[in-house]
């Protein structure tokens, strides 16, 4: 069953699929042209380096500026990553044609039949993101996905596009150890839901206990685990159930300063990515752990490490954290000097989380 | 050597050796093989450079009875086709110490007049064998000599001379000694190399013990010119010299004998008839131009007592006292001493006092010195509180002394006279590093000739690289005086100056294929010992050979990072041969093309570098 919404929706991505195929042919076509004019081809990157990024207030997230390097096969201390460039073009493209997927890994490995050595991986994941830079597509777009999973639980019903599952649909309510957000996940198609909001949360531990709670039923919710720093692939599903379904998105995660940064890079992006849009969700909310909650919650505690205080110090400097509770909770931070995880709530029983602060969350986020 | 000169009046000189033999390199087997091989093949060096003949010397080393292990005797025999030595010098050359040729001042190999005559005294005392000498001076006659040393009287004894027709000219000694090849063997042959390769005018040939032949043929055909002896340069100097020197600018009052009167009356032309005493003293006023010195001083001493030849032929001559203008003879007829006074004023006076005190400070300066004009000894003695015109004869021991240290001491002097010096030259030496050393690089220098205590040296220096040159560089070759210096490396300070050096800052690093060669040539090289193996390092040398290494390190170091460039060019170069057809492939395919683009000719573009 095909309704209007969905074939719009594979149209949609049968078109971005046409675009990395047409900007990867175009980019061909001219280093071709170069060389059989006796040229030594070259490629502009827009530069990546610190003083190229700056904070669109508009987008509201890190973007690059205007300056790019030139990479010419005629530089010989350039020759080599140009040629590892031109060949990660070669089998993206590859890969977008047939659609298949791979991992950033298996970049590494693949390179070597084409006697393209890289040094390690470091090396390799580096011309990913210059390719990124170049086509300012994320790598996904172009097959390539990172190892690090998170993952997905509730009612939602999608449709798979990768060849072999055309078709195919499938619900995430239907197994309790939730799905793997994947290549495949990331993109099918998003048919359709019952839930009106989504939790995202930093711990695989909380995650399964918002299953086993039924948090999703109860508050009817998607629940997605970050694992930590949301990977790319995550944050590229929430901005689609976001935008394409219109679910709201609210963040949880521990009581200090990389919490809220992981919810703030989920919001507006992070710097390494300043070459990428589409990544971000500005609506998305950081709804806790807060350094207020701590005292208000009477949560047990750990004091701050050296490191944690320094992050607090960089981060008072991202013209993101200027104003609102992005400001206030960094500077409670300072001043307590203690910060709390997610667990701590268990010390007024396992379900305390679910029970009591989730709730009280959830209501205020909707005056947020 | 101060200590050695007292010793020499005790016993001698051939004792002395004996006993000191170690100082002159002959303290074991394998040490005096090698040094005896080296006195016989520098005197044959020696005197083919004197004569400007080119060097074809024949060295061959056997055993006497192979089968036998090592140290055993050996017969050393080394054959040149240099001049020779004329038959009645033969004995005393080869068969006393401190007899040699190469004393005055010029540069030569040999200094002390030893080397040969230790080489014998060495094989004699360990095999009890003649030594064999062969000498033709004309090519046509040849002497044949066997001589064994008297250690105690400084003496040859000659068992056999005879002669021989021959057709060439040149000389071979041939010593039975006691050696150890087995343990020499390598440094020997690296003499002969090294030497070779300073003196690329020469053949040299090596046969040794176990068959095998070593030749190296000459490969410049210009040689350097003879070096020539000059007059010392008074910064050099020391009192026993100076002593020596004024014995040989003197005149000494002529015996009055009937030799001596017979002379004068025949330079007077009176050999026939008898005058009387005013009569010759006319006859010698007209003559007086054309008489010799020694008969002049007979003339004045005749004058002032008034005698006639006959009277002169009754008296002995005792004293000439200037101060008291005294004249003291021995009466042979009345047996007792008698005295006349002289007359300051007359010309007869000065002739004798002239002769008597010797000449004045100034001409025995100028004469008797390099780089001493008139004003300069005038601004000397001014220096030293000598009168100009003070007699050398009339000199207090303590005012020999003085002159001694002023003469070190004076600045103005003109540096040494290098002229006496026969370096190598920049072109012969680079072309025998080349030939030897086969490197990518090479670069010589000569540094202007400069002086150390009186004597001139001038220091000659190569750098080669890479090649055929072995790695773990720099490898140091030493010579002084065309010598090559192979043991006692340590203590060079040739090795010191190459030591301090910083390679890195040339480019040189790792372990370089590199080789440094230096030449010290100098009237007196500053030998540590007399074997001859390592120069002290006086500070004037070891800042001449800083200025020569430096020069070189500089074009090493251009050239080092030339051929870092061309190495990179060619590193480049692969990378575009490797990169550039991925680079098609690659984008043949992102293009949707099916023939690859013609990137060909930016293969073959010279490719500039943009060093970003
Ligand atoms: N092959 C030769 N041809 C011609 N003359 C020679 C030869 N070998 C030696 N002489 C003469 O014999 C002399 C004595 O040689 P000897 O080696 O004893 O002393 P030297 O070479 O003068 O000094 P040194 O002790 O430094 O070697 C030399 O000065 C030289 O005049
Ligand atoms: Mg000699």
């Amino acid at each position: 069953m095909t309704t209007n919404k969905s074939k719009d929706r594979k149209q949609k991505a049968n078109e971005k699929q046409q675009n990395i195929i047409d900007a990867l042919k175009d980019h061909g076509a001219k280093v071709y042209g170069d060389l059989d004019n006796g040229q030594f081809p070259k490629l502009s990157i827009p530069s990546r380096s610190v003083s190229n990024i700056v904070y669109d207030k508009k987008l509201r997230q890190y973007i690059l500026g205007n300056s790019a390097a030139l990479r010419s096969s005629r530089n010989s201390s350039q020759l080599r990553s140009f040629t590892q460039l031109m060949w990660l073009a070669f089998f993206a493209n590859r890969l977008t044609h047939e659609k298949k997927s791979s991992t950033l890994r298996d970049v590494y490995y693949s390179s070597q039949a084409f006697e393209i050595e890289f040094e390690d991986q470091s090396e390799s994941d580096n011309i990913i993101v210059d390719l990124e830079a170049v086509l300012s597509k994320p790598r996904e777009d172009f097959h390539i996905f990172p190892e690090e999973r998170s993952s997905i639980f509730g009612d939602l019903n999608i449709e798979y596009t990768i060849p072999g599952y055309e078709g195919k649909t499938m619900n995430l309510s239907n197994h309790p150890d939730g799905y793997a957000i994947g290549p495949s996940l990331t993109t099918a198609e998003l048919v359709d839901t019952s839930a009106e909001i989504v939790i995202a949360i930093e711990k695989g531990g909380l995650f399964t206990r918002f299953v086993e709670e039924q948090v999703d039923k109860k508050f009817k919710s998607i629940i997605i685990n970050t694992g930590g720093q949301a990977p790319r692939s995550t944050r590229t599903l929430l901005k689609r159930l976001h935008d394409e379904m219109g679910l709201p998105v609210i963040v949880l995660t521990d009581g200090d300063v990389y919490g809220e940064h992981i919810a703030m890079v989920i919001k507006s992006g992070s710097a390494n990515a300043a070459h990428l849009r589409d990544l971000t969700v500005p609506d998305a909310k950081w709804v806790g752990v807060w350094a207020t909650d701590i005292e208000k919650f009477k949560l047990p505690t750990i004091p701050m490490t050296e490191s944690d205080i320094k992050r607090c110090h960089d981060l008072q400097s991202d013209p993101r954290y200027q104003e609102g509770i992005w400001k206030k909770e960094l500077d409670v931070f300072l001043k307590i000097k203690r910060k709390a995880e997610l667990e701590a709530f268990s010390k007024y029983g396992l379900t305390n989380i679910t029970d009591k602060y989730l709730p009280q969350k959830l209501e205020l986020a909707k005056s947020m | 050597m101060s200590s050695i000169k007292e010793k020499f009046n005790q016993i001698s000189p051939s004792e002395f050796f004996y006993r000191n033999r170690d100082l002159a390199g002959f303290s074991n087997p394998t040490r005096s093989l090698y040094t005896a091989v080296r006195e016989f093949v520098e005197n044959s060096l020696d005197a083919c450079d004197q004569k400007g003949i080119f060097p074809d010397v024949h060295l061959s080393i056997k055993a006497i009875d192979p089968e036998k292990p090592d140290p055993k005797p050996y017969i050393l025999t080394v054959k040149d086709n240099g001049p020779g030595i004329e038959t009645k010098h033969v004995p005393l050359a080869f068969g006393t110490v401190l007899y040699g040729s190469k004393f005055g001042l010029k540069q030569a190999r040999g200094m002390f007049g030893l080397g040969a005559t230790m080489a014998i005294l060495y094989g004699q005392i360990t095999t009890n064998k003649p030594v064999l000498v062969k000498s033709s001076t004309d090519g046509k006659i040849q002497d044949e000599f066997e001589l064994l040393l008297d250690i105690q009287k400084n003496k040859p004894v000659i068992l056999k001379h005879t002669t021989k027709e021959v057709t060439k000219r040149g000389l071979s000694v041939s010593i039975c000694l006691e050696g150890d090849y087995a343990k020499a063997g390598s440094k020997i042959k690296d003499y002969v190399y090294e030497t070779s390769l300073i003196t690329p005018y020469a053949t040299i040939t090596f046969d040794d013990p176990k068959g095998e032949k070593f030749h190296y043929s000459k490969i410049v055909n210009e040689m350097p010119p003879p070096p020539t002896i000059i007059r010392p340069h008074a910064h050099g100097i020391d009192v026993e010299t100076i002593r020596r020197m004024m014995v040989e600018s003197q005149f000494e009052i002529p015996t009055i004998d009937d030799a001596m009167v017979e002379k004068v009356r025949k330079d007077l032309g009176l050999a026939k008839n008898n005058l009387s005493f005013t009569g010759i003293m006319d006859k010698a006023k007209k003559r007086w131009k054309t008489l010799s010195r020694p008969v002049r001083v007979v003339i004045s001493l005749m004058s002032f007592l008034k005698m006639d030849f006959d009277k002169l032929n009754k008296i002995r001559i005792d004293d000439i006292d200037v101060p008291n203008k005294k004249l003291y003879y021995w009466d042979f007829g009345d047996s007792q001493s008698k005295s006349v006074d002289m007359d300051p004023e007359s010309s007869y006076y000065k002739q004798l006092t002239g002769t008597v005190q010797g000449e004045t400070l100034t001409t025995f300066l100028t004469k008797g010195f390099q780089r001493i004009g008139p004003s300069t000894a005038v601004k000397f003695a001014e220096f030293a509180g000598f009168k100009p015109d003070k007699r050398m004869g009339t000199m207090t021991n303590e005012e020999l002394v003085r002159l001694s240290d002023s003469l070190q001491k004076f600045e103005d002097f003109l540096s040494p006279d290098p002229s006496c010096l026969a370096p190598l030259g920049e072109e012969p030496l680079e072309k025998g590093m080349k030939k030897f050393f086969k490197p990518d690089f090479c670069a010589v220098i000569q540094r202007p000739a400069s002086a150390y205590s009186g004597f001139p040296f001038i220091v000659e220096m190569g750098i080669a690289y890479g090649g055929e040159i072995r790695p773990g560089g720099p490898h140091v070759y030493r010579y002084a005086n065309r010598i090559p210096l192979l043991y006692d490396e340590g203590s060079d300070v040739v090795l010191k100056v190459v030591n301090d050096t910083d390679w890195g800052r040339y480019k040189v690093k790792g372990e370089p294929p590199f080789v440094i060669v230096s030449h010290i040539c100098s009237t007196r090289i500053p030998y540590k010992t007399v074997g001859k193996e390592n120069v002290a390092d006086r500070q004037e040398i070891e800042r001449e050979l800083r200025l020569g290494l430096q020069f070189l390190s500089r074009k090493l170091a251009a050239y080092m990072s030339k051929r870092g460039q061309a190495d990179m060019a060619k590193k480049r170069a692969n990378l575009y041969a490797k990169y550039l057809p991925l680079i098609a492939q690659f984008s043949t395919e992102l293009a949707g093309k099916t023939k690859e683009p013609n990137y060909k000719k930016l293969l073959e573009e010279e490719i500039i570098v943009d060093d970003k």
